[in-house]
């Protein structure tokens, strides 16, 4: 019997099971398979201008946390957001979320480096502790977004409400995420995480609501060029 | 819809948020009677009044403390625990709409 070696196995997105296996185009990116194409590129874009859905869970990230998680961060040149529910870029490519008084959540964007650095540190710190991210991520855009928000969300995200480096800890369709709103090559879009687990259920959700309000899937190489 | 104020996240729906359990000293085991420490674990405070519960506000993963008349339903004040004398900007009412 053959020997399974784990290091040859990609792991998949965990919003793939809900979405279609045979009509997306699929690539490996960040060492995770993830649907990069749903449509051809000029209805993905006009799905972006009215409501894109994108998963982008595929992006690397990194969790840590403790009383010295902060001085840890900075000491690998990070900068820092002053503030808990806020968040900061670093390097235009990687985005730094405090979630707390002392808990941060790292995210590289297309060409960060930034989290697979510090996943590459394996040296143990006293007062930092590593927190094992398993997410569902979410791209947002088009001018519908709102729209669909008020249908899954009891919180008021328009703009004059959620500050520009603003983090929301709620729920959405039912279940715990985090939001916040980006500008993506120069395209004001909102982010959304949750729980692996829940990832094919929020992408049922968000298409259904997406389709509905003329918009659909979008896939990642939208984001790639 | 009934309110909830974190004292970290903001005014939040109640669905967020899980109910801890009244907030009770525990009485020193080294010191105290068989009798008061039965009463501990197995006695519980039922008359309505002014309470100190903990609660969790589940997306964020915060328990916090919450003063609450059960009678009334009426939410004086929330905070961290150990924080209970920082200013007014922790004071917070449940509110209905």
């Amino acid at each position: 019997m053959q020997a399974l070696d784990i290091k040859t196995i990609v792991p998949i997105s965990p919003v793939a099971h809900a979405q279609p296996r045979d009509s997306a185009k699929w690539d490996v990116v960040n060492n995770m398979e993830i649907a990069v194409e749903f449509a051809n590129a000029d209805i993905e874009q006009a799905r972006k201008k009215v409501l894109g859905v994108t998963d982008v869970s595929c992006f690397e990230r990194y969790g840590v946390k403790g009383p010295q998680a902060s001085q840890w961060l900075a000491d690998h040149e990070l900068a820092i957001p002053s503030n808990p529910n806020s968040w900061t870029r670093c390097d235009q490519k990687t985005l730094v979320l405090r979630l707390g008084s002392s808990e941060f959540l790292v995210e590289d964007q297309l060409g960060g480096l930034a989290s697979k650095k510090l996943a590459n540190n394996t040296s143990r710190i006293a007062g930092v502790y590593k927190v094992p991210r398993a997410d569902a991520a979410f791209i947002l855009s088009g001018r519908e977004v709102l729209n669909l928000f008020s249908e899954l969300c009891s919180l008021d995200l328009r703009a004059t409400s959620l500050l520009a480096n603003d983090v929301i800890m709620t729920q959405v369709a039912g279940v715990s995420a985090i939001v916040l709103r980006q500008t993506i090559n120069g395209e004001p879009v909102y982010r959304l995480w949750c729980d692996g687990t829940y990832g094919p259920y929020m992408w049922e959700v968000l298409i259904e609501i997406a389709t509905e309000l003329g918009g659909g899937a979008v896939g990642l190489a939208s984001y790639q060029n | 819809m009934k309110l909830l104020t974190c004292p970290m996240n903001g005014t939040r729906p109640l669905s967020e948020f899980i109910f801890g359990g009244e907030l009770r000293e525990a009485p020193d085991q080294k010191t105290c009677t068989d009798a008061e420490w039965a009463a501990y674990v197995h006695n519980r405070h039922g008359a309505p009044g002014d309470k100190k519960e903990w609660w969790y506000h589940s997306p964020s993963g915060t328990w916090f403390i919450a003063e609450r008349n059960t009678l009334t339903d009426k939410v004086t004040r929330t905070y961290l625990f150990g924080q209970k004398n920082l200013g007014e900007e922790n004071v917070v009412e449940e509110e209905s709409k």
